[in-house]
């Protein structure tokens, strides 16, 4: 199975803390597990009410944060629903959206575990 | 030297704190912007950041439209050089974002090598610019100097003196010396020498010949 974070993007975060500052990766992590909840459920709010051009700068938003801490899966239907979005096609976000928030599910556990090292 | 100043603008927290890290990594100091109306606040003052790097899609005003805005400015504020960064990677949306004015364009998530030459390139210009302005500044001042002495001055056929523009008349010495960089010594020319000087140094020489006759004669 592939890896929920990608190793290479962590360690590329871990190595941008500078000498005697707080850890970068640590920062990072902590932003991400503040702001993507909030984030994932206005997207689905947003979805439940067919407000397709919410629903797509939402997972765009996701998109950016996925992509940042290398959680490819995630960023990937991310990717998905942004596209979706922006040519303003409905069909098949519903599935894509749980999957969305089954990957979330995924990264979380991988996060904590990450920050419990 | 200072560290250059760097805005991020980026309504997204991770992204934002991501390229910041690489920044001061890089040496920049950064400065934040959560959305593109808080990013023109901040670029359209006397003194904006070197650089920008701003997201394409944010709420309320856009990456782009934030760039056609700086572009727009007149005056002297020294330009800021612009970075778009986003997840837009279509060759369309490329040429879209340098049309509107952004000096580069970087995809996102932003790769730290990648984004770190491209930020010192645009260090470097900016850098080029502001030596180029200080040239042209200097240049100016010196121009400036030399029309003092393009006009033309009345000059006494006599004594040489100069009219000024308080219509004074003033030694050439003293008006040059107010009008330009010019400082004068004082000498004598050849003719000069024959014309005034070996005359009275012969006076001098007749008065003191005299003196001596005089005292030897008492």
């Amino acid at each position: 199975m592939a890896d929920v974070l990608d190793p290479a993007v962590i360690e590329s975060l871990r190595e941008l803390t500078p000498p005697g500052e707080p850890d970068v990766l640590n920062e990072v992590l902590t932003i991400f597990l503040q702001e993507v909840p909030p984030r994932l459920e206005r997207l689905r709010t947003f979805l439940a009410a067919g407000n397709i051009v919410e629903v797509q700068r939402a997972a765009h938003s996701l998109k950016g944060s996925a992509g940042n801490i290398g959680a490819r899966a995630l960023h990937d239907i991310c990717r998905q629903v942004d596209d979706k979005g922006r040519a303003g096609d409905l069909s098949g976000l519903a599935p894509l959206v749980a999957a969305l928030t089954l990957e979330f599910d995924k990264v979380e556990v991988e996060i904590h575990r990450l920050m419990s090292n | 030297m200072l560290p250059l100043q760097v805005l991020v603008a980026d309504d997204e927290p991770v992204s934002r704190t991501v390229v910041a890290a690489m920044l001061k990594k890089a040496g920049y100091s950064v400065i934040f912007a959560n959305d593109g109306e808080e990013a023109w606040k901040k670029l359209d003052c006397d003194d904006p950041p070197a650089l920008a790097l701003l997201d394409w899609e944010m709420p309320g005003l856009q990456g782009p439209e934030v760039v056609q805005r700086i572009r727009a400015r007149s005056g002297d504020t020294p330009p800021t050089y612009v970075i778009l960064l986003t997840a837009r990677d279509s060759s369309a949306d490329i040429v879209q974002g340098l049309k509107a004015g952004a000096n580069d364009y970087v995809t996102k998530p932003a790769n730290e090598d990648e984004l770190i030459a491209r930020v010192n390139v645009g260090a470097r210009v900016v850098q080029l610019q502001t030596a180029l302005a200080d040239r042209v500044r200097s240049l100016e001042e010196a121009l400036a100097n030399v029309k003092a002495l393009q006009t033309l001055l009345p000059m006494c056929a006599y004594c040489k003196s100069i009219r000024n523009d308080q219509n004074y008349w003033e030694k050439v010495e003293t008006y040059f010396t107010q009008h330009s960089n010019v400082s004068f010594t004082h000498s004598y020319c050849p003719n000069c020498y024959e014309r005034y000087v070996r005359p009275e140094l012969e006076a001098l020489e007749g008065a003191k010949a005299a003196q001596d006759r005089h005292r030897q004669g008492r």
